[in-house]
């Protein structure tokens, strides 16, 4: 009804906002379809879309807290590990130092006892040699003195007379008569 | 008689000597003794024993005397009065052996008694020494 009377004043008066060169009938039209429109929007159509928004929102907000959670996790179990890393890596740093001294002691222990023995050894080899020394030197005298005693020999039984025998034999036989 | 020791032997042959029996007569006795212990092979014993009997008695003393060269009798002589004088004994019989590996020197040898005065012996001493 307005429209309709709006259009008739129009047309009785083009004076006013149509000197102004704006169609008044058409805003007025497209004005009336705006509201039109905005109100089936808001009827039918921005509550599902706002529905459909807002779910999706939720979905998105539901996964960002998620995947916020998730990350959260992620930084426990990787400080977690790495505590049990650095952890594992002390222990195999103990026990490395460990064996490292345990070898040491064992190879010190070995060297103490290589030394011993082979002091024990030169020792040994000392007396022996000592030994086969005196043992040499003894055979050496003797066959020294057997020596001496077989050229005394040989010589008195080439030296010795008769006169010089019936001599020793009285001397002899006055030392006896002592 | 069987039961008698050799040197129960020699004691009575030294007494029986001594006593002025007969040498075959004692000798018989021994022998007899030796035949019925069956000890025939004892017989060289028995003599020494009886000579070893004798010379502690000092009656009388068997001496071998060793040399390397043969001994003149002056010096036959002095050893037989050595001897006497040594072994205490009034008589000497004396055995002489000539051996060259004694080298010089005298050796005399009664059953009781040795005397070794032989260069060999010297020597041998001082191998010992060594």
């Amino acid at each position: 009804m307005a429209l309709l009377a709006l259009q008739f004043a129009e047309a009785q008066n083009p004076e006013g906002i149509a000197a102004l060169g704006l169609n008044l009938k058409g805003f007025l039209f497209q004005l009336t379809t705006f509201v039109l429109l905005l109100l089936v929007l808001k009827r039918w159509v921005f509550p599902r879309l706002v529905a459909t928004l807002e779910k999706r929102r939720e979905v998105l907000e539901r996964s960002l807290v998620q995947a916020r959670q998730t990350e959260e996790a992620l930084q426990s179990a990787e400080s977690k590990a790495s505590e049990l890393l650095r952890k594992a890596r002390l222990q195999a740093d103990a026990a490395l130092e460990d064996a490292k001294k345990q070898t040491e002691a064992i190879i010190s222990k070995a060297e103490a006892v290589a030394v011993e023995r082979s002091e024990r050894i030169l020792k040994e080899s000392e007396s022996q040699l000592e030994q086969q020394s005196i043992k040499l030197r003894e055979q050496l005298r003797n066959e020294l003195a057997e020596l001496v005693v077989l050229t005394t020999e040989k010589v008195i039984e080439r030296k010795l007379d008769d006169k010089n025998d019936r001599a020793l034999i009285e001397s002899s036989l006055k030392e006896m008569a002592r | 008689m069987s039961k008698l020791s050799r040197r129960q032997l020699a004691i009575y042959a030294a007494t029986q000597l001594l006593n002025g029996q007969p040498m075959k007569a004692v000798a018989q006795d021994l022998s007899a003794a030796l035949v019925e212990s069956g000890k025939q092979n004892e017989m060289e014993l028995l003599i020494s024993d009886v000579a070893w009997e004798l010379e502690n008695r000092g009656i009388v003393a068997q001496a071998t005397i060793t040399t390397a060269t043969p001994i003149s009798e002056s010096l036959r002589h002095h050893l037989d009065k050595f001897i006497k004088q040594a072994a205490g004994v009034d008589n000497v019989v004396t055995k002489e052996q000539i051996d060259r590996s004694v080298l010089g020197g005298v050796r005399i040898e009664t059953t009781s008694h040795l005397w070794d005065k032989t260069i060999s012996r010297k020597l041998a001493d001082i191998r010992e020494v060594f």
